[in-house]
C-alpha cells in the first residue's frame, strides 16, 4: 500500500548518469537490440508503402500523360506498323490517347486502348500483390521485432530486479531496522516495472517514430522538393505548440496524479482505520474530508481535460492547415503539369501519418521522467553497501567445535548508547550458558552480536579461537541455530517451514525431526499433516505450536551452536510441558546460549550470567549463584520456588559442575 | 451488461451534457467525411481540366474552415462528455466511501483492505472508461461507419463498396478476440506481479530468520522463480500486443488490395472517376479505423460491466448493526454496564468467543480484565460499543438495551483505547482532537498532559502541528499508545476502556497516567484490559477470562489467595520488577 503514499515524488528530469547505468544493463543484449531496431526500420517502410504504391498505380498506370509500352504478340496485332517487341510512346490528353504525338490522325482506336489498358490492369494487380506481400512480411517482421525487443527488455529488467533483490539479501539487519518494509517492496516490484515500461514503450516507439518521420521526410523530398518544404513549414508550428502546451499538460497531469494519490491514500487510511472511525462515531467528519480531497481531484481532472481539449484538437487543426497548403500549392503544380497527380495523392496521405510521430515523441517524455525517478531510487539502493561485509578470504570451516569466547565486548546500536559494556565470558564446546536479566539488560544483543547481525565496536568474539569477523557470514550462521521468541513462519507447508527449502531429504526425515522436538503430535492432527499450509505469518497456530515448529526447524539445520530465546508469552499447559521436554533434546551436544525464563532450562545450563544494564553482575552455576544471595537468589525465591514444587522432575536433575 | 442499470440515474442527471456532447461528436464526424468529398472534386476538376486557381483557393479555405469547426466541436464534446465521466467517477467514489463508512466493523474483518481498494480504484476506473471512452468511441465509430458506407455507395460505387467491406467483419471479430485475450493475459501479469510482491514482502519481513539460517541464496533462487514467472507473463502479453497491430494492418490491407485492383478496373472502365477513387480511399481509411475501434469498445464496455457488477455487490451490502427506528438519545449516563448471559461468535462456524458471560459494572467502579490471547477480552468492549451484536443475551447501559440507543450517543459516552490504535497521517493536534469538533488548544494540551504525552510533543520540531506520518510511523510505540489515550480522554467520556492500551509504556509512566486519569475521571466507570499486574491491581474488581468464560474473579488480594492464573502471572512479573 505504500505506493499510494509515494506517488507524490514521481518525476525526475533526464539524467545522463542514470541513463548510462540503465544502458549498461542493456549491453549483454546489444545484438538483439540492434536486430530489433533494423526490423523496426523495415516495419516503418511497410507503413509508408501503401500511399507510394497507390501513387505508382495512379501516375504510371491509371492517369499517365505519357507512357512507353513494349508490345507483346497479342498487342502487336492491333497495331498496323508494329511488331512484337517494339516500343511505342502513348500520349494521353483530355481522355484521348495518341500514338507518338498529339494529332487527330494519331488518335488510338477503342480496341487499341483496350489492349494497352489491360496491361495496365495487370500491372496494378501486381502492385496489389506487392502491397499484400509487404504487409504479410511486415506481419512477421513486426512480430519478430516485438518478440525480440520485449525479450531483451524483459531480460534487462529481470537482471535489475535480480541484482536489487540479491543486494537486499546482502544488507545487514541494521539497514532493515531503518527501512519500512513497504518501501523496499516498492523498489523491487513497482520501480522495476516502471523501467520495463520505459524499455518497451519508450525505446521501441522512439525508434519507430524516428524511422517513420525520417521515412516520410525522405519520401516527400524525393517526390517533390517544393511541396515537401511547404509541408515542413508546419513543423515549427507544431513544435512550438507542443512546447507551449506540453509543459502545461504535464503540469496539469502531475497535479492529477498527486491528487489521485491523496484520494487513494485517504481511502486506504480510512479503510484501515474504519474501526477507529466507528468507535469515535466520526463518519460525517471523515466523509467531509474525503469529499474535499475527491473534489480537488475532480477539479484537477477537469483542468487537465480543458488543456488537452484545446491542445489535441489544435494539433488536428495544424494538420488541416498543412492539408490546405498542400492542396493549394500541390493542385497548382498539377495544373501547371509540374507534378503528376499521384504525387499530390501521396502527399495528402502522408500528411495524415506525418504528425503522429511528432506528437508521440513529445508524449513519451512523461514515461521517461517516471522511469528516471524509479531508476534513481533503485540505484540509490544498490549503491548502499552492507554495514557488515565478508573479508575477501573469509574463513569457511566445514565443522566447528563450538568454543566461544566474548573478550571485553562493547556494543551500541546507536553511537555511544552502550548496550553491552565490557562483557567477557567463555563457553566450552557442548556446554551451555544462560542469560538472565530484565528487559533491556542486553540479553538479545548478545545473540545479535554473536550471530554477527551487528558488529561490535570494541573487543572480540571468538569461535574456536577465531574472531567471528574472520568467518564468512554464511558459514558462521550455518553453524549457529537460533530459536527466536517471535517465530516467523513462511507461507508454504509445515514441511517447508521445517526444512526451510533446504534440500532436506524425505518426509520421513522431517517427521523424525518433528518427533524429536514433540511437534509431530500436533502436526499429525492437522488435516493435511506435514503438507498443511501455513496462513499469513502462521496466524493459524498458537504461540506454543509455533515454538515447536521453530525447534524442529533448528534441529533440521543441525547447528553446532544453539541460541535459544524462550518465548515469554502464555503457552497452554500441555504445550508447555512438550516444550520443556524438547528443550534438553535440542541442547544435547551443542554449545548453547539461552535467554531463559524457565527454571528447568536455566538449571540445565553449565553457567548462568545475570545481566544488568549491559554489564555482568553475577556469574556462576545454579548452586553458586544461590549461595551468593544476590539477584539470582532473589529471583529464584520469587518465582522459581513455587514452580519447583510443580515440576520436581527438573529440580533433581544432575548438574554438571561448570567449567 | 445489465449491471449498468445502476448508472441510469446518473445518465439522466447529466442527460443534457451527453446529448449535446454526442451531437458535437457527430458534427465532427460529418465534417471529417466532407474532406474526402473535397478531394474528389479537386481531383475530378484537375482531370477534366476545369480547375482554376480561384477554385483551388476556395477548396483550401474550406478545408481550413472545416478544420476550425472540427476543433471547436471536438473541444465541446471533450469538455461535455469527458467532464461528465469524471463527475460520475467522483460521485461514484463518494458513494462508495459513504458505503464504506456505513458498513459495520464485522464486514471489514472478512475483507482485505487491498480488495476494497481495488473496488475504489480499478473498478471505478473501468466504469469511467466505459462511460467516457466507451460512449464516445462507440457513437463515433457507429456514425462514422454508417456515414462512410453511405458516402462510399452514393458517391462512388455500390459494388466497390461491398467488395472493399468484405474483410471488415473479420477485422472487428479479430480485434474483439484480441481484446479478450489481452484482458486475460493482462490479468495473469497482474496476478504474477502480486505474487512477486508477496514474496518480497515476506522475504523482507522474515529477513532475520533468513539470515539466521543463511538462506539468502535459496531465497534469491526462490525469488528468481517468481521473477521468471513475471518475465514469462510479460512476454506473453507483449507478444499479443505485438501481433495486434500487424493483424489489423494485414486484414485492412486486404480491403485496400481489393480497392486498388477493382477500383483501378472501374476507373479504366470509366465507371468511376479518378476523384471518386481518391475519395473512396479516404473513406475506407476512416472505416478501417472505426471498425477497429468497435472491436475494442466492446471490450471496454465488457470490462466496465464486470467492474460495475462488483461495485454493485459492495453497494448492496447492508450493515449488520442497525439503529432502532426511534433510537434513544442519552444526554448523560451514569455508566452502569450489564452483560446478561452474553454469548458471541465472530463467524457462525467458529468457536464461541464469549460463553454465557454475565457480569455487572457499577457506575464509577473499575474493572480489570486479564486473560491470554483468544480468551475473549477484547470482545467485551467491542460488544459494549456495539461494533458487533451478541448472538445471545443482552448488553445494557444504564439499564437500557444497547439496541435501543442511538449509536452516536452510545459511542460518544465511551472512550475506547486499543493496543494498536489507528493513528491517522495528519498532525498530532488533529489526531488528538479526532473525536471532538472544535476542541481548543487548552483542551488538547490537557488531554495530552493527562496521557503523559505533552512533554514528548514539546520536543517535536513543530510540536502539536507535527505530521505523524502514515499510521503514526514517526512516533514510538509508547507515544502512539499515549496519543490514543489522549484522543479518548479529550472526549471526556463517562466510560473509559483501556484495552491493553499501555503495553508499550514503561511501568512508571503507566502509573503516572493511571493516577492522572483516576484524579480527573474519578466518577467514571473504567474497564482496564491488561497483562500487567501493576496495571490491574488497583481495580475494584478483576476478572480472569479463559475461553470466553470467567475463570477467576475478585479483588487483587482475593485473586492472589486463589493461587491460580492471576497469582502465577503476579509472581512472574514480580521477578522482572525485582531485577530491574
Amino acid at each position: 500500500m505504500s505506493s499510494y503514499f509515494e506517488e507524490e515524488k514521481l518525476e525526475k528530469n533526464y539524467d545522463s548518469v542514470l541513463m548510462r547505468r540503465l544502458l549498461r544493463y542493456a549491453r549483454p543484449h546489444l545484438l538483439m537490440l540492434i536486430v530489433a531496431v533494423v526490423l523496426l526500420a523495415f516495419t516503418a517502410v511497410a507503413e509508408l508503402a501503401q500511399p507510394y504504391l497507390f501513387k505508382i498505380a495512379i501516375d504510371d498506370h491509371i492517369n499517365y500523360t505519357e507512357k512507353e509500352y513494349t508490345l507483346d504478340e497479342d498487342q502487336a496485332v492491333y497495331f498496323d506498323h508494329q511488331d512484337s517487341g517494339d516500343s511505342i510512346k502513348v500520349l494521353r490528353q483530355e481522355g484521348h490517347f495518341y500514338l507518338h504525338s498529339v494529332a487527330e490522325e494519331n488518335m488510338l482506336s477503342e480496341s487499341q486502348i483496350q489492349t494497352l489498358r489491360s496491361e495496365d490492369s495487370r500491372s496494378v494487380l501486381n502492385l496489389g500483390f506487392l502491397l499484400m506481400g509487404i504487409f504479410f512480411a511486415a506481419f512477421f517482421v513486426n512480430f519478430a521485432q516485438v518478440y525480440i525487443l520485449n525479450y531483451a527488455s524483459n531480460k534487462i529488467v529481470y537482471a535489475i530486479r535480480h541484482d536489487l533483490f540479491s543486494h537486499l539479501q546482502k544488507m545487514s539487519l541494521s539497514f532493515f531496522d531503518e527501512q519500512p518494509v513497504g518501501r523496499l517492496v516498492t523498489r523491487v516490484t513497482n520501480d522495476t516495472e516502471t523501467l520495463y515500461e520505459m524499455y518497451t514503450s519508450v525505446l521501441v516507439n522512439l525508434f519507430k517514430d524516428l524511422f517513420l518521420l525520417l521515412g516520410i521526410v525522405i519520401v516527400m523530398l524525393s517526390l517533390n522538393r517544393q511541396l515537401a518544404l511547404i509541408t515542413f513549414s508546419m513543423i515549427p508550428v507544431i513544435l512550438l505548440a507542443s512546447y507551449f502546451f506540453r509543459a502545461k499538460i504535464r503540469e496539469a497531469y502531475r497535479e492529477v496524479r498527486i491528487r489521485l494519490a491523496r484520494v487513494n491514500a485517504s481511502l486506504n487510511e480510512n479503510i484501515s482505520g474504519i474501526r477507529t472511525t466507528h468507535v469515535f462515531k466520526r463518519e460525517i467528519q471523515q466523509r467531509h474530508s474525503f469529499q474535499a480531497l475527491n473534489q480537488e481531484l475532480l477539479k484537477a481532472n477537469e483542468r487537465e481535460n480543458f488543456i488537452s481539449s484545446i491542445f489535441r484538437p489544435g494539433v488536428e487543426l495544424i494538420s488541416s492547415l498543412a492539408m490546405a497548403l498542400v492542396i493549394y500549392f500541390g493542385g497548382g503544380l498539377v495544373m501547371d503539369q509540374m507534378i503528376e497527380f499521384g504525387v499530390l495523392f501521396a502527399f495528402i496521405n502522408y500528411i495524415r501519418q506525418f504528425f503522429q510521430p511528432i506528437n508521440n515523441l513529445t508524449e513519451k517524455y512523461n514515461i521517461l521522467q517516471s522511469a528516471m525517478a524509479s531508476s534513481e531510487r533503485i540505484f540509490q539502493l544498490m549503491d548502499r553497501s552492507p554495514a557488515i561485509d565478508d573479508k575477501p578470504d573469509a574463513y569457511r570451516p566445514e565443522m566447528i567445535k563450538g568454543k566461544i569466547e566474548f573478550k571485553n565486548v562493547w556494543f551500541a546500536y546507536k553511537d555511544d548508547e552502550w548496550i553491552l559494556k565490557n562483557v567477557s565470558f567463555k563457553v566450552k564446546p557442548g556446554e551451555s550458558i544462560a542469560f538472565v536479566g530484565a528487559t533491556g539488560a542486553g540479553k538479545t544483543s548478545i545473540i545479535n552480536v554473536l550471530a554477527r547481525f551487528y558488529d561490535i565496536q570494541h573487543g572480540n568474539i571468538l569461535i574456536d579461537g577465531v574472531d567471528i569477523r574472520e568467518y564468512s557470514q554464511e558459514s558462521l550462521r550455518r553453524h549457529i541455530g537460533i530459536v527466536q521468541q517471535d517465530v516467523f513462519l513462511f507461507s508454504g507447508s509445515i514441511a517447508d517451514n521445517i526444512s526451510l527449502n533446504q534440500e532436506y531429504g524425505s518426509d520421513v526425515q522431517i517427521e523424525n525431526i518433528a518427533r524429536e522436538v514433540n511437534a509431530h503430535h500436533f502436526i499429525e492432527k492437522l488435516p493435511q499433516k506435514y503438507h498443511h499450509q501455513v496462513l499469513e505469518r502462521g496466524n493459524n497456530f498458537s504461540t506454543g505450536q509455533q515454538q515447536l515448529i521453530s525447534f524442529a526447524r533448528t534441529l533440521a539445520s543441525d547447528p553446532s551452536i544453539l541460541i535459544l530465546d524462550e518465548a515469554t508469552a502464555h503457552i497452554d499447559a500441555e504445550t508447555e510441558s512438550l516444550i520443556q521436554l524438547a528443550i534438553p533434546r535440542l541442547m544435547k551436544g551443542r554449545t548453547t546460549f539461552a535467554i531463559a525464563h524457565r527454571l528447568s532450562t536455566i538449571q540445565h545450563c553449565n553457567q548462568i550470567i545475570v545481566l544488568h544494564r549491559g554489564g555482568i553482575v553475577e556469574k556462576g552455576h545454579h548452586q553458586e549463584l544461590l549461595k551468593q544471595r544476590g539477584y539470582y537468589h532473589k529471583l529464584y525465591q520469587l518465582q522459581y520456588q513455587s514452580n519447583e514444587k510443580k515440576n520436581p522432575v527438573y529440580l533433581h536433575r544432575h548438574q554438571k559442575p561448570p567449567g | 451488461m445489465s449491471s449498468y442499470l445502476t448508472l441510469i440515474s446518473f445518465f439522466k442527471k447529466y442527460k443534457r451534457f451527453y446529448i449535446w456532447g454526442i451531437l458535437s461528436l457527430i458534427a465532427v464526424d460529418a465534417l471529417q467525411l466532407a474532406v474526402p468529398e473535397i478531394l474528389r472534386r479537386v481531383t475530378d476538376a484537375i482531370q477534366f481540366g476545369t480547375l482554376d486557381r480561384q477554385q483551388l483557393l476556395f477548396y483550401s479555405i474550406v478545408i481550413v474552415v472545416i478544420g476550425l469547426l472540427m476543433m471547436i466541436f471536438r473541444f465541446v464534446w471533450r469538455i461535455l462528455i469527458i467532464n461528465s465521466s469524471r463527475r460520475m467517477e467522483y460521485e461514484l467514489r463518494n458513494e462508495m466511501f459513504d458505503q464504506f463508512l456505513r458498513l459495520s466493523t464485522s464486514y471489514y474483518s472478512k475483507k482485505k483492505t487491498g480488495d476494497l481498494m481495488a473496488h475504489a480504484t480499478n473498478d471505478i476506473l473501468a466504469v469511467r472508461m466505459a462511460a467516457s471512452g466507451g460512449v464516445i468511441t462507440l457513437t463515433d465509430a457507429l456514425f462514422l461507419n454508417i456515414a462512410a458506407i453511405t458516402m462510399m455507395m452514393i458517391t462512388t460505387d455500390i459494388r466497390l463498396t461491398f467488395m472493399a467491406l468484405i474483410p471488415m467483419p473479420f477485422l472487428a471479430f479479430a480485434i474483439y478476440r484480441f481484446g479478450v485475450a489481452i484482458n486475460y493475459r493482462f490479468k495473469n501479469v497482474q496476478q504474477t506481479f502480486s505474487h512477486l510482491t508477496e514474496k518480497v514482502q515476506e522475504n523482507i519481513s522474515g529477513i532475520r530468520i533468513i539470515k539466521s539460517f543463511s538462506r539468502e541464496k535459496d531465497e534469491i533462487q526462490n525469488f528468481d522463480q517468481y521473477n521468471e514467472d513475471l518475465f514469462k507473463q510479460n512476454t506473453n502479453l507483449a507478444l499479443l500486443f505485438g501481433t495486434f497491430l500487424p493483424t489489423i494492418q494485414f486484414i485492412s490491407s486486404i480491403s485496400f488490395f481489393i480497392t486498388l485492383i477493382y477500383g483501378t478496373h472501374l476507373v479504366l472502365n470509366h465507371t468511376i472517376t479518378l476523384g471518386s477513387f481518391v475519395a473512396f480511399n479516404a473513406y475506407l481509411a476512416s472505416m478501417v479505423w472505426s471498425v477497429a475501434v468497435i472491436g475494442f469498445v466492446i471490450n471496454i464496455l465488457q470490462r466496465g460491466a464486470a467492474s460495475m457488477s462488483r461495485i454493485n455487490v459492495v453497494m448492496a451490502e447492508k450493515p449488520d448493526i442497525k439503529e432502532s427506528e426511534q433510537p434513544i438519545h442519552l444526554k448523560s449516563i451514569t455508566g452502569s454496564i450489564r452483560f446478561a448471559n452474553v454469548s458471541f461468535q465472530y463467524e457462525p462456524d467458529e468457536a464461541l468467543v464469549l460463553k454465557n458471560l454475565h457480569f455487572t459494572l457499577e457506575p464509577g467502579s473499575t474493572l480489570g480484565i486479564m486473560g491470554h490471547t483468544g480468551s475473549g477480552k477484547s470482545t467485551i468492549p467491542a460488544l459494549l460499543l456495539r461494533l458487533y451484536d451478541p448472538d445471545e443475551g443482552e448488553v445494557t447501559l444504564d439499564g437500557i438495551s444497547l439496541k435501543k440507543l442511538s449509536l452516536e450517543s452510545l459511542r460518544q459516552h465511551i472512550g475506547y483505547v486499543e493496543q494498536n490504535s489507528f493513528i491517522f497521517s495528519t498532525t498530532i493536534r488533529e489526531n488528538i482532537a479526532f473525536g471532538v469538533e472544535d476542541a481548543t488548544q487548552e483542551e488538547v494540551e490537557r488531554a495530552a498532559n493527562l496521557a503523559g504525552l505533552h512533554q514528548d510533543i514539546l520536543l517535536f520540531p513543530k510540536q502539536y502541528d507535527t505530521m505523524v506520518g502514515e499510521r503514526g510511523i514517526s512516533l514510538s510505540g509508547g507515544q502512539k499508545q499515549r496519543l490514543a489515550i489522549a484522543r479518548a480522554l479529550l472526549k471526556n467520556p463517562s466510560i473509559l476502556i483501556l484495552d491493553d492500551a499501555l503495553s508499550a509504556v514503561d511501568t512508571q509512566t503507566e502509573e503516572k497516567i493511571l493516577e492522572g486519569i483516576q484524579d480527573t475521571i474519578d466518577a467514571k466507570t473504567t474497564m482496564i484490559i491488561a497483562h500487567r499486574i501493576s496495571t490491574l491491581k488497583h481495580c475494584d474488581r478483576i476478572m480472569v477470562l479463559d475461553g470466553g468464560e470467567i475463570s477467576e474473579h475478585g479483588t487483587h488480594e482475593e485473586l492472589l489467595e486463589m493461587n491460580g492464573y492471576y497469582a502465577h502471572q503476579y509472581q512472574q512479573q514480580m521477578l522482572e520488577e525485582e531485577i530491574r
